[in-house]
């Protein structure tokens, strides 16, 4: 177990006591190897001896071979215990050891977790390339959104009903952090929440996405991850990385459309080179990592949610790109047509110029560099590459909704829960002329995003069903802007030129990461990150709880804020906190707690003291 | 406890509790790591018996000279005009406890313990091109030659991840010894100095300073124990008195909250002691404190004493600095053994002494050794470093091992079930010092500091759907002749 893992109870410890000591069972490491081993040959992938198929969860549980949560009465212990051999599982081999017997019915106990999406069975999903405008299902009760009649008609079929909607005060607090990656001030919250206008959602989002330098500053740190931008890591390299922050900045604050956006990108002007220049890397390094190759890894990635990463180096044994393919990508943008390397081994083979999807069009070899590189930018934001607006969109999706469509986001093939939604969301972004904002807007206009987050998926259950949006965790970048805005202790000024900000407290996206924030998730980018750890770490927590950089911003915070109020002003100062932090007024007791601690009159250890107590509370960290 | 531990509220506490720990055991598995072998992915991997429970590993950060301290070669005194060409050594060869091994003088203090441990004279590093420090440092401690599509984790959080904590209120894996910020090459060392895929659970607790290591499990700077403890008490209750919100999130925000109270476990726990160098008796305190190495070697013990899995203890890698020698080699060399003779001597010694050697792994290694003449191997295309060339002593600086070397390296390994008056392998008595019999690369080596702490060094986790396996492809082959 680990050191910090001790909340966790000691799950069915007694059974397991010869395994692992405390180790709750866990599908991957413990059953899976031995289904494998024992049970795959005769019943899974098209064997299913006795009607009996451990494809999925929901058919092993459907073939009545095991009851979850209940080992004793399950067929399959039953089988693989039986004194009887003629009876006992596996026929004609050993039977299993006690040890592995153990394993089983302890997975069985604990109600069959499977690892989510996985199957045994071969995958029967072939995701399309071309772009589909699917027809949309009737609208229900008034949810008239296209969104929402895919999405309400998904319900439907799977017996569910939509979540309940959000409040006025959850919904600002949400599409806030969301949009602009901002708290909005108590007096925003309040005006919003006393406003009687039937469209002021509407106007509220359109007000968000107006605000054109708080929409850039934080999905500023969307792109920057997304590109390997503002590179904080290692400098054993030789140049050729180059940062594309200004021209970043500006199409960001310019909304440039996302063909227009990509293009720029894959066939650029001094400006945006950065991102296709990748990183030269001083000495010798294995041949999967030569800049050309990083090209083709990475624009495969970020634009097509493909990873070209294994088939750098050899076919692919996780899917169907070959070696060539990368290959080909990479002679795109290299000087002269590279040698293709086999696990860094020279074959011999020269690469030829070849975009991933060739029905889209062909690339000539043969035509100088930059005019490869503007072909592929035109065949990359082709009108029939659907995989190209699917892929972003999904990203959008994830951001906003807290799981893809398609899950992980950068795997594009993986079959979407919903191919409508999914295709619904392309075509739009398409017919807006590749509008990000728009697409933006589109998603939380809907009903399906202006509800009640659910719990994320449950881990026990295989296959994936939309319920509803799942809270996420503040970046390390939206934790430290709140901190900043509510205790007034915003960095003094940006670490490069981002033109006048009217005097807008600098973002933390705007300077370099402090060790908080790198302790909080924000990476060096010496990797593409398409997503951010969920999930708060004991080391994270410390340093939250004993750390110099968060001690000394609630310290300098509460200086700069106390006054010595007493009396109203006290409750008047902690109600602002409230609803600053998490748009809500404190309740009678959260106010008795508070006004305990802050001290009467208020001093500054206990309003830094304060601070630290809501900033550390699940609601404040968590964007639902 | 949970913080939203309260009947009233949760019908079903035991339901959820259940449910969260399959959650993050499944979690772990959906995130990726997923665990595979090399021979056969599907059929899982088989664990050796460990040998050892704990392993601490001292760093000698920026290029220890083997020459100069575990494999003496002919030793040439300095003077004026002797040829560069004609230098093997700078310090004379002295006895050790064992009779057929001799190491370089200024390490008389772990010659006479050196037949508890086990000398490994022929550790080789590849050539890189270049030689960087990082880089070698990097694929020293991760297994794997950088630069990689996905971030490796150190060898410490791999430790962590598989054995988890002996002592669940002590770090699995401690780094004592290495600033991170304010030094050169800080995001060379950041980039090593890392969980990577595994995530951050399996990172590195940092103690940068040894006498300060308490502050790191101690409220934060100029707040008292009672205020910090009142801020928690108050916090717990504005969790409790919170509405609890969107219900949806009632797993996440469990989650955190268990983060919260695991890290204020640490900050309160008895075993926080082990952390407090000033509660170690004076008499003893001084037989470490050669400098910050030595103060870390004491703490290593405390902590291994109170439970600690993995240690790295650091002589501190800075550009230049200490084992960097890229002049004056001697007069470094020689500040740089008094630093480290004693502490490690005193190490081994105190856990042979508290019965904890047998099960507690020391490695003394570097990322390559050095040579007066060589820039990584014979042939190399690698750039000439040094900072004092002459063909000719002129004067002192210019005295010492200034090149990096990489065709052959030192590494001593004490107890955990290692065997104990040995040599293995050997190098060239002439230039170039190349090892002449049992090779050892890095990926041995983790495999056999793994395989004495009972992991396969076949066993990988599945990240973007491909194994990454503990010791490159899974290959490494724990060197059976090094174990008792």
């Amino acid at each position: 177990m680990h050191w910090l893992a001790t909340s966790l109870p000691a799950l069915a410890a007694t059974v397991l006591g010869a395994l692992a000591p405390g180790e709750p069972i866990d599908f991957a490491h413990d059953v899976l190897p031995l289904l494998r081993a024992r049970c795959a040959r005769c019943h899974t992938a098209g064997e299913h001896k006795g009607d009996v198929s451990m494809d999925t969860r929901a058919a092993l549980i459907g073939s009545q071979a095991v009851v979850p949560g209940d080992s004793s009465a399950s067929p399959l212990i039953e089988r693989v215990t039986s004194g009887d051999p003629a009876e006992r599982m596996p026929p004609k081999a050993d039977p299993l050891t006690e040890k592995e017997i153990a394993v089983l019915r302890a997975w069985i106990d604990e109600g069959v977790a499977w690892q989510e999406g996985f199957s045994f069975a071969k995958a029967s999903y072939m995701a399309p390339l071309k772009p589909r405008r699917p027809e949309l299902p009737p609208a229900h009760d008034g949810r008239t959104s296209g969104i929402d009649r895919i999405v309400d008609a998904y319900f439907d079929q799977h017996g569910d009903v939509p979540p309940e909607a959000i409040d006025d005060s959850a919904f600002i607090r949400r599409l806030s952090l969301d949009v602009i990656g901002l708290l909005p001030a108590p007096e925003e919250l309040d005006a919003f929440v006393a406003d009687a206008a039937p469209d002021k959602r509407a106007q509220l989002i359109a007000r968000l996405l107006g605000n054109r330098r708080a929409y850039a500053e934080h999905w500023l740190t969307f792109w920057n991850d997304l590109l390997r931008n503002d590179y904080q890591g290692t400098g054993y390299i030789d140049g050729g990385r180059r940062a594309i922050t200004g021209w970043l900045y500006r199409a960001l604050l310019d909304n440039e459309p996302y063909d227009q956006f990509v293009r720029d990108l894959i066939s650029p002007t001094p400006e945006s080179e950065g991102f296709i220049k990748g990183i030269k890397w001083r000495g010798n390094v294995n041949a999967s990592q030569a800049t050309e190759i990083q090209f083709a890894q990475n624009i495969s990635q970020v634009f097509l949610g493909i990873n070209m990463k294994c088939a750098s180096c050899h076919d692919s044994f996780i899917d169907n790109w070959k070696l060539a393919d990368a290959y080909g990508l990479a002679a795109i943008i290299a000087d002269t047509p590279p040698e293709i390397h086999r696990c860094d081994k020279p074959s011999g083979v020269t690469a030829r110029a070849k975009f991933v999807f060739p029905e889209l069009g062909d690339i000539d070899t043969a035509e100088p560099r930059n005019e490869r590189l503007r072909r592929t930018a035109e065949l990359m934001t082709h009108p029939e590459n659907g995989r190209f607006a699917r892929t972003i969109v999904n990203r959008i999706w994830q951001r906003l909704m807290g799981r893809g469509i398609v899950q992980p986001v950068d795997v594009m093939s993986n079959e979407p829960w919903s191919v409508d939604l999914l295709d619904y969301l392309a075509t739009q972004l398409a017919d807006s002329h590749y509008d990000l904002k728009k697409a933006i807007e589109l998603i939380v206009s809907s009903r399906a995003y202006q509800s009640r987050c659910v719990p994320p998926p449950d881990p026990g259950s295989g296959d994936y069903i939309f319920r509803g949006p799942i809270a996420q965790r503040m970046t390390a970048e939206q934790f430290l802007d709140a901190v900043y805005r509510i205790t007034g202790t915003a960095p003094e000024k940006p670490a490069a030129d981002f033109g006048d900000r009217d005097g807008d407290p600098v973002r933390a996206a705007l300077v370099a990461a402090d060790p908080l924030m790198r302790s909080l998730g924000r990476p060096n980018r010496e990797q593409i990150v398409t997503t951010r750890p969920e999930e708060l770490s004991t080391l994270q927590a410390l340093d939250l709880t004993n750390g110099a950089v968060m001690a000394e911003l609630v310290e300098r915070g509460a200086k700069n804020l106390s006054r010595e109020d007493a009396g109203d002003a006290a409750r008047e100062l902690v109600d602002r906190l409230y609803r600053a932090a998490l748009c809500r007024r404190p309740t009678d007791a959260e106010l008795e707690t508070a006004l305990n601690m802050v001290g009467s009159p208020v001093t500054a250890e206990g309003l830094s003291d304060l601070f630290w107590a809501v900033f550390m509370l699940p609601e404040f960290q968590f964007i639902q | 406890m949970l913080y939203l531990d309260d009947a009233s509220r949760e019908p079903s506490r035991r339901e959820f509790l259940k449910r969260l720990a399959a959650a993050s055991a499944a979690a772990m598995a959906a995130a990726a790591p997923r665990l595979v072998s090399a021979d056969d992915p599907g059929d899982g991997v088989e664990h050796p018996e460990p040998t050892a429970d704990a392993c601490i590993l001292l760093w000698m950060a920026g290029g220890m000279a083997a020459p100069e301290t575990f494999d003496p070669k002919r030793y040439a005194p300095f003077e004026v005009g002797l040829p560069a060409n004609e230098i093997m050594s700078t310090f004379p060869a002295i006895d050790t406890a064992v009779d057929n091994i001799k190491i370089a003088q200024g390490l008389e203090n772990i010659a006479r313990v050196l037949d508890r441990g086990t000398l490994v004279r022929s550790h080789r590093l590849p050539d890189l091109g270049h030689i960087l420090h990082s880089r070698h440092q990097y694929h020293w401690h991760t297994g794997y030659v950088p630069p990689q599509t996905v971030a490796a984790p150190h060898i410490g959080a791999w430790i962590a991840r598989v054995l988890g904590p002996r002592n669940p209120a002590i770090p699995a894996f401690i780094d004592i010894g290495q600033r991170l910020d304010d030094v050169g090459e800080k995001e060379e060392l950041k980039a090593f100095h890392t969980a990577g895929f595994l995530g951050a659970e399996y990172g590195p607790f940092l103690l940068p300073y040894p006498d300060q290591a308490i502050a790191a499990v101690r409220p934060p700077k100029g707040m008292t124990p009672e205020r910090f403890q009142a801020r928690e008490r108050r916090y717990r209750e504005l969790v409790q008195r919170s509405p609890l919100g969107e219900s949806g999130s009632r797993y996440q925000q469990a989650s955190m909250l268990r983060a919260m109270e695991n890290a204020y476990r640490l900050l309160n726990s008895p075993e926080r002691a082990a952390f407090d160098l000033s509660l170690e008796p004076k008499e003893h305190y001084e037989k470490y404190d050669t400098g910050r190495f030595g103060r870390g070697c004491l703490l290593a013990r405390r902590l291994v004493e109170a439970g600690a899995r993995f240690i790295e203890v650091t002589t501190e890698y800075v550009p230049f600095l200490h084992w960097d020698t890229h002049e004056n080699g001697h007069t470094t060399a020689e500040r740089m053994k008094q630093e480290i003779d004693r502490p490690i001597a005193r190490l081994v010694l105190d856990l042979d002494e508290r019965g904890l050697l047998d099960r507690t792994l020391v490695v003394v290694a570097s990322e390559f050794s050095r040579d007066m003449m060589i820039e990584g191997i014979p042939g190399s295309a690698a750039v000439d470093q040094s900072r004092a060339k002459a063909d000719f002593m002129q004067e002192m600086k210019h005295y010492g091992l200034h090149r990096h070397f990489t065709g052959s390296s030192s590494v001593v390994l004490f107890g955990g079930g290692m065997k104990r008056g040995a040599l293995y392998g050997a190098t060239a008595p002439e230039r170039p010092c190349l090892v002449t019999e049992n090779p050892v690369t890095v990926s041995d080596l983790h495999a056999t500091l793994l395989t004495a702490m009972g992991v396969s060094p076949a066993m990988a986790f599945t990240v973007e759907k491909r194994p990454f396996y503990v010791t490159q492809d899974g290959k490494g082959r724990a060197i059976r002749e090094l174990f008792a």
